[in-house]
């Protein structure tokens, strides 16, 4: 068992996704660092997509009830086990009884704002429609639906007793697949069905302009502030299936990018959608930051996904052949 | 079954043979060897210095494996043990880097950190002294 400590909110267990349940309305969930999540879980021999807690607010604290091999990935959140610290994107022993306490996002050559604690065998909540992840807005998914709370307990799945080889760490794909345009964030977009809509000074300022994530900004959605986007004409459209990466602009011009608990349907015109392969670079920019789009087309962006399926792969690799040599 | 110095020297050579290394060395127990990369053939060095002395200082944390030396983490500006700082056995003091795999490299005693014996992103050879470090009398 993990007992969380904190009362700070909004940490929730997630895994790599609740897919193929967007035809019963059900939204797609998971962690918005998914290759954070995956990486964790490979540092400990757990299966990729295995549940663990997504934490967006510090200091965050819990106490380990057993013996239980993690990981912490994500932001560096200056990590300490009891009095002992702990570098980012490593993987430790806890004792039963020891407090892991997850502190402020550091500044440093990558700022993120989530961090992940991964647990040998993987947070084991009940699945449901084939996923671990916390459906908020069902409220349905993850630990009773919800969001931890102070006092919650979570159970850690088996690893059927195998030990597993802590003590390594990675380096982040932040620094392994870097992307930056001015020195800021870059994220790569294909235009969608209604990017014709803006005029040609909007599209030009989209790709040229940074964007700023504002505090109105969260699993749901990230609401951006930058010059407003003009349409060149009104649109008025039924709502229409989306998913997360959907960059939407209501009225005010101002671009909503849909997260990882987007809702499945809406209504407002779509001028691209932040591909697939860089929704982790957006979900750990944090509020107040500025991030930049770069144009990018079907191939490209499938090329991308490519490239982190290999740092997956290669990653995987690694960690094994360490695991094997010990 | 591999009963001589030599047996191992032709295996090591033929191994290499297949690589595109140019060098090889290897070092431990007051021993070192030094194959070399000639055209198409592999020869042993017999002239090559060894790159650390056989009498450097006793207590140092060596390469566990060939990596990158790094004495701080790639998301952090400061070093992991900065000179003069007290560790215990065990401690980490500073890291190899294999692709994107981290391995600590942990100090061999209680101990004060004295030098660091490569620079931070050089390439680290197997058993390479990678941290000097002052032991603290036991119970200290």
């Amino acid at each position: 068992m993990i007992e969380i400590l904190s009362a700070s909110a909004l940490a929730t267990v997630q895994d790599l996704g609740r897919t193929g349940a967007l035809r019963w309305g059900v939204g797609t969930s998971g962690a918005m660092d998914p290759l954070a999540l995956a990486a964790g879980n490979i540092l400990l021999g757990n299966d990729e997509g295995a549940a663990a807690i997504e934490v967006p607010v510090f200091p965050f604290q819990v106490r380990f009830a057993q013996d239980c091999a993690f990981a912490i990935t994500g932001a560096d959140v200056a990590a300490r086990l009891d009095d002992e610290a702990l570098l980012p994107w490593w993987s430790a022993p806890a004792r039963a009884g020891q407090v892991l306490q997850l502190g402020l996002p550091q500044p440093g050559p990558w700022r993120a704002s989530r961090a992940y604690l991964c647990v040998a065998g993987g947070v084991d909540v009940p699945p449901a429609l084939g996923s671990r992840s916390t459906q908020l807005r069902g409220a349905f998914g993850g630990h009773e639906g919800r969001a931890l709370r102070q006092g919650d307990s979570l159970r850690v799945g088996s690893t059927n007793g195998e030990q597993r080889t802590t003590g390594i760490g990675l380096v982040p794909p932040a620094l392994a697949l870097p992307l930056h345009v001015d020195d800021l964030p870059a994220i790569r977009v294909l235009p969608a069905a209604e990017y014709a809509n803006y005029s040609e000074a909007s599209r030009a300022a989209f790709w040229s302009e940074p964007w700023k994530i504002t505090a109105q900004s969260d699993r749901y959605g990230y609401r951006l502030s930058g010059t407003p986007l003009e349409a060149v004409s009104a649109l008025e459209m039924r709502s229409h299936g989306i998913v997360p990466g959907v960059i939407q602009v209501p009225p005010g011009g101002q671009p909503i990018v849909q997260m990882r608990d987007a809702q499945p349907s809406g209504g407002y015109p779509k001028l691209g959608t932040v591909i697939e392969a860089d929704l982790w670079r957006l979900g750990q920019a944090p509020i107040g930051s500025r991030v930049r789009f770069v144009e990018t087309n079907w191939d490209d962006a499938v090329a991308a996904l490519a490239q982190t399926r290999r740092w997956l792969d290669e990653v995987r690799r690694l960690v094994e052949l360490h695991r094997g040599s010990r | 079954m591999m009963n001589s110095n030599s047996d191992r020297v032709r295996q090591l050579s033929d191994w290499l043979a297949g690589t595109d290394i140019a060098r090889l060395e290897l070092r431990g127990h007051g021993e070192s060897i030094c194959l070399r990369r000639e055209g198409g053939r592999i020869v042993v060095a017999q002239d090559e210095p060894a790159l650390v002395p056989a009498d450097a200082p006793s207590v140092t944390a060596t390469a566990a494996s060939v990596g990158v030396f790094l004495h701080r983490h790639p998301l952090r500006d400061t070093a992991i043990a900065e000179t003069g700082t007290t560790v215990c056995r065990g401690q980490t003091v500073g890291l190899l880097q294999i692709g994107a795999l981290l391995l600590p490299v942990a100090s061999p005693c209680d101990g004060v950190v004295a030098a660091m014996l490569l620079e931070h992103g050089a390439t680290a050879g197997y058993g390479e002294r990678l941290v000097e470090l002052h032991p603290l009398p036991a119970g200290a």
